[in-house]
């Protein structure tokens, strides 16, 4: 059993983990918090239009899209179907179509694969749909995602304001509260019987993402059930269900597969290597103090600026927080960000560059380490917001790391 | 086109403008002021929270520490519920000039400001972080004021005196009969129709647009703008005022304000009033001379910057002596000037000696309306106001703590600043809100750590069935947040912009274009 080890435990360490595990490999998955799921939408953009040979060929040279080629982004979507499915968690979709969803703005996301209960609310019919506004619930505007939606043409027949019997009100609630709440069958009966006589009339309900955390495809099942309409959910603020609902499935799978979890575990440096040109492992800063990880391939997955994979430095340079790899970014700090936060970012686009292996290369395009991939948010040569590409770059990318890792 | 008369008209709702416009009312006078944008939307709301002890001027003005010295104490009687009363240090950094400290001690005494010398041992006892090789350290009394509440007393006061404030009326042109200035005509919001404001006497308190403003009438006060950028330390890492004890200079003081703390201020030469934007060099300035008052502050988190204008008169070589008025502030009467009556621009001046100013204005403007009638300011306190708007942490926290039995604690929109959903509904009743910034200004909602990324979302749900609230309300405060957290995007406050983008641009998938009406 090849021992690996896969730094961070965001969707893409997560991801390589769980598949690495259940390629037979002996897999410790090294993290210090948690990963990015808590503020994610739970669905998997891979890229704003149908996949294709020649969509793919717009995209720069060393788009991670172009170091992995059409067959892989396929395979490494269907690895993740897969494995989720098994924790009952069902995506639908397909890199060659796009599903256009509402959000908690009143916009349209367009993304690939999704989960059951938010395909379930797909815009491509024309089928008209009610929103939900929860009492007490700060985080789902649905009057103002409703006045949107449907001024850009979209069949919203109403909002229905929804009570909450028997909410505990000691504090103000998030959205995990409640999906909690729903994970219990007994609330959610008492719930639902007071939800129902607001209903008359309502064929398709649209919900803030809130039915159950750990049971959540039995607790909507259940509630259509008993409401006798079609329910789906819609992201709300962070906490986001369906985000943690998929670090859920994905923890589960890769405890199936054997991993090893360390939490806490703040990644400094790499262990010595044995030979030039290679790694032995990793350091990671604890209580006690330095402790190494010995493995013969690392997959960092530490994320980018936002998770901490990345630092960006006051003087204008911006580090890689564990090997200190080169990163491709421009120096004038001035220059890292746009005039509007809805428009391009410059520094979306920094980060470590691999070459076809996925190995990180220095700037003459060479690996620095014969063991040592990347993968996942730490990337540059893409836009993941422009693109609409986040969530397939993690996967596919992860899914070659891995490859490349035990090849 | 309609119209209106009022006996006095005032141009600019900043602390000047609102200053003059109070002490009027409590003459007796008919008053109406105008503003072009919101309270406290330009200068006087992009200050760095100081109520001046005196002790910046003693050596290079003494008549305005004098004056600063004088109106600190009044200000601390009439406008208590505005001021922290944290105390100031002047602190003498390794490497500056040793023999300032002892000018300095001199002016203090001459222009009647208290300053007491402290040991480095007791002032780094006060403050902890503060550095420990500082080399003399002094007391005075400098306090933390806060300019939106004191703007929004005034406009309470002025209001409950018989006076009337208009929000968001541009002053498109002043009206000239026979050689007198008779009042002015203004564009209120939203395309209605003009309005012509006559009025007996006209006063000119448009802060940097002072010039353009008097251009309207045909005359040219010459005047330089300098810009001056201050950046919000995320934590409040000093309580007390901390001056640096050496001639005035760019980033010579740290403000604490609120839950944050205020490093200020550059001086950068401008043309145009409304050009804000900050170099980075003037970040790297400010938080290098932090460094030497509070080592390791530039390691911390900065959280935002912005930028005021600062308006200063700049006489020719043919002005006359009209024109040696007190350094700090000039009134300029344009019947003397210019030989043009009816109209007097003020220019200049600070926040903490703004009730004198208007005091010496509206002297002018009585005699000139031969209106015989003393100034009252210093004896009539400004109310908090009636409805309280718990601005202060302290009180913010008290009213989410107790709340009574069996009632629902208050919902929290904006969990930095502890705002909650009455607060904000409230505010969004009034009038004068016609953006969610103006809720900001008034409440603090997106102010905190977060610059919004949670309560924008919340806040504009909430606006929504507000007129005018689809018109991207939302869009364009994530912008106007963005906007002032741009210079500092690199650590921490680079991860919480991208956190907010990716909520609104990912999550939400909000567009760049707001979305059409």
């Amino acid at each position: 059993m090849t021992p690996v080890l896969v730094v961070g435990a965001g969707l893409t360490g997560l991801f390589a983990a769980a598949l690495a595990g259940r390629r037979g490999a002996r897999v410790t998955l090294l993290t210090e918090g948690r990963g990015g799921l808590e503020i994610s939408h739970g669905c998997i953009d891979v890229l704003a239009s149908p996949l294709s040979s020649v969509e793919l060929a717009r995209l720069p040279a060393t788009h991670p899209y172009q170091l992995a080629g059409v067959e892989r982004i396929h395979h490494a979507l269907d690895l993740f179907r897969e494995i989720v499915a098994e924790q009952h968690l069902e995506y639908r979709g397909s890199a060659d179509s796009t599903l256009s969803l509402p959000t908690a703005a009143g916009h349209t996301r367009s993304t690939m694969l999704a989960p059951l209960a938010q395909s379930a609310g797909a815009l491509g019919s024309q089928e008209p749909f009610h929103l939900a506004a929860l009492d007490h619930f700060r985080d789902f505007a649905a009057d103002y995602a409703a006045a949107r939606l449907r001024r850009s043409g979209m069949p919203v027949d109403g909002v229905v304001r929804l009570p909450m019997p028997n909410l505990p009100l000691n504090r103000d609630l998030y959205s995990t509260d409640l999906a909690r709440l729903f994970d219990q069958p007994a609330w959610r009966s008492e719930t639902l019987r007071a939800w129902r006589p607001r209903l008359a009339g309502v064929r398709r309900l649209g919900l803030p993402a809130v039915l159950g955390l750990a049971h959540s495809e039995s607790a909507r099942l259940k509630a259509e059930e008993h409401l006798g309409i079609r329910l789906f959910e819609i992201p709300t603020l962070p906490p986001s269900v369906p985000g943690l609902r998929l670090e859920r499935a994905l923890r589960h799978a890769a405890f199936a597969a054997g991993v090893r979890l360390i939490e806490g575990a703040h990644a400094v440096g790499l262990v010595e290597a044995t030979y030039p040109g290679s790694v032995s492992g990793v350091v990671s800063q604890t209580a006690g103090g330095p402790r190494p990880y010995r493995a013969d391939a690392v997959i960092l997955a530490t994320g980018g600026l936002l998770h901490g994979g990345l630092l960006a430095r006051a003087r204008g340079t911006v580090q890689e927080s564990v090997f200190d790899l080169p990163v491709a970014h421009t120096s004038e700090r001035d220059d890292w960000t746009a005039d509007s936060p809805f428009a391009t970012q410059p520094y979306a686009s920094f980060g470590v560059r691999v070459g076809g292996g996925f190995r990180p290369v220095d700037m003459q395009a060479r690996p620095l380490f014969d063991n040592l991939f990347a993968a996942g948010g730490l990337l540059a040569g893409c836009d993941r917001s422009r693109e609409g590409s986040r969530q397939g770059i993690d996967l596919v990318s992860a899914a070659c790391a891995v490859e490349e890792a035990l090849r | 086109m309609t119209s209106l008369s009022t006996q006095l008209l005032v141009l600019g709702g900043g602390a000047t403008g609102l200053g003059i416009a109070w002490d009027a009312c409590l003459r007796g006078l008919k008053v109406v002021l105008v503003e072009q944008g919101d309270i406290g939307q330009g200068t006087s709301g992009r200050y760095h929270g100081l109520l001046h002890s005196g002790g910046r001027y003693v050596v290079s003005d003494p008549a305005s520490a004098r004056d600063c010295a004088a109106e600190n104490l009044v200000l601390r009687r009439l406008a208590r519920h505005t001021i922290e009363d944290t105390g100031g240090f002047f602190a003498a950094a390794p490497g500056d000039p040793p023999d300032f400290a002892e000018r300095w001690r001199e002016g203090c005494l001459h222009a009647g400001v208290p300053a007491t010398e402290i040991s480095v041992a007791e002032a780094c006892r006060r403050e902890p972080l503060l550095n420990t090789q500082l080399q003399r350290v002094f007391a005075v009394q400098d306090a933390s004021l806060d300019s939106f509440d004191l703007l929004h007393a005034l406009v309470e006061a002025i209001r409950s005196a018989g006076g009337e404030v208009r929000l968001r009326h541009r002053v498109t042109g002043i009206v000239r009969e026979s050689d007198r200035i008779r009042g002015a005509t203004l564009q209120p919001p939203d395309g209605t129709q003009p309005v012509t404001i006559h009025a007996e006497m006209v006063v000119n308190a448009t802060g940097p647009w002072a010039r353009q403003t008097a251009a309207l009438a045909g005359v040219d006060i010459p005047m330089a703008l300098g810009k001056g950028t201050m950046v919000a330390m995320a934590t409040r890492v000093v309580n007390t005022i901390v001056n640096r004890l050496k001639p005035p200079a760019d980033g010579d003081i740290i403000v604490p304000v609120g839950t944050v703390a205020v490093l200020g201020t550059t001086d950068v030469p401008v043309e145009d009033p409304t050009d804000l934007r900050i170099q980075p060099w003037e970040i790297d300035l400010l938080l290098a001379e932090a460094e030497r008052l509070i080592p390791g502050i530039a390691d911390r988190r900065p959280l935002r910057a912005w930028a005021g204008v600062r308006p200063l008169f700049r006489p020719t070589q043919t002005a006359g002596e009209t024109r040696q008025m007190p350094r700090a502030h000039l009134i300029l009467d344009h019947a003397a000037s210019d030989g043009l009556p009816g109209m007097i621009s003020v220019i200049g001046g600070k926040l903490t000696t703004f009730r004198l100013m208007a005091e010496q204005t509206v002297d002018q403007v009585c005699r000139a309306l031969h209106v015989e009638s003393a100034c009252r300011t210093k004896d009539v306190p400004l109310d908090p106001p009636r409805r309280a708007r718990y601005y202060a942490l302290p009180d913010r926290l008290r009213h989410l703590e107790h709340v009574r039995p069996r009632s629902l604690p208050p919902e929290v929109i904006c969990e930095c600043e502890s705002v909650t959903r009455e607060q904000i509904v409230r505010a969004l009743a009034s009038a004068d809100t016609a953006e969610l910034d103006d809720i900001r200004r008034d409440l603090r909602v997106g102010m905190g750590p977060c610059q919004a990324g949670f309560c924008a979302y919340r806040t504009a749900a909430l606006a929504e069935s507000r007129a005018g609230a689809d018109l991207g309300w939302l869009e364009s405060f994530l912008e106007e947040r963005w906007r002032g957290t741009r210079p500092l995007a690199w650590g921490t406050q680079l991860r919480q912009m991208e956190l907010t983008r990716r909520l609104y641009v990912e999550l939400m998938a909000m567009r760049h274009e707001p979305e059409a009406s």
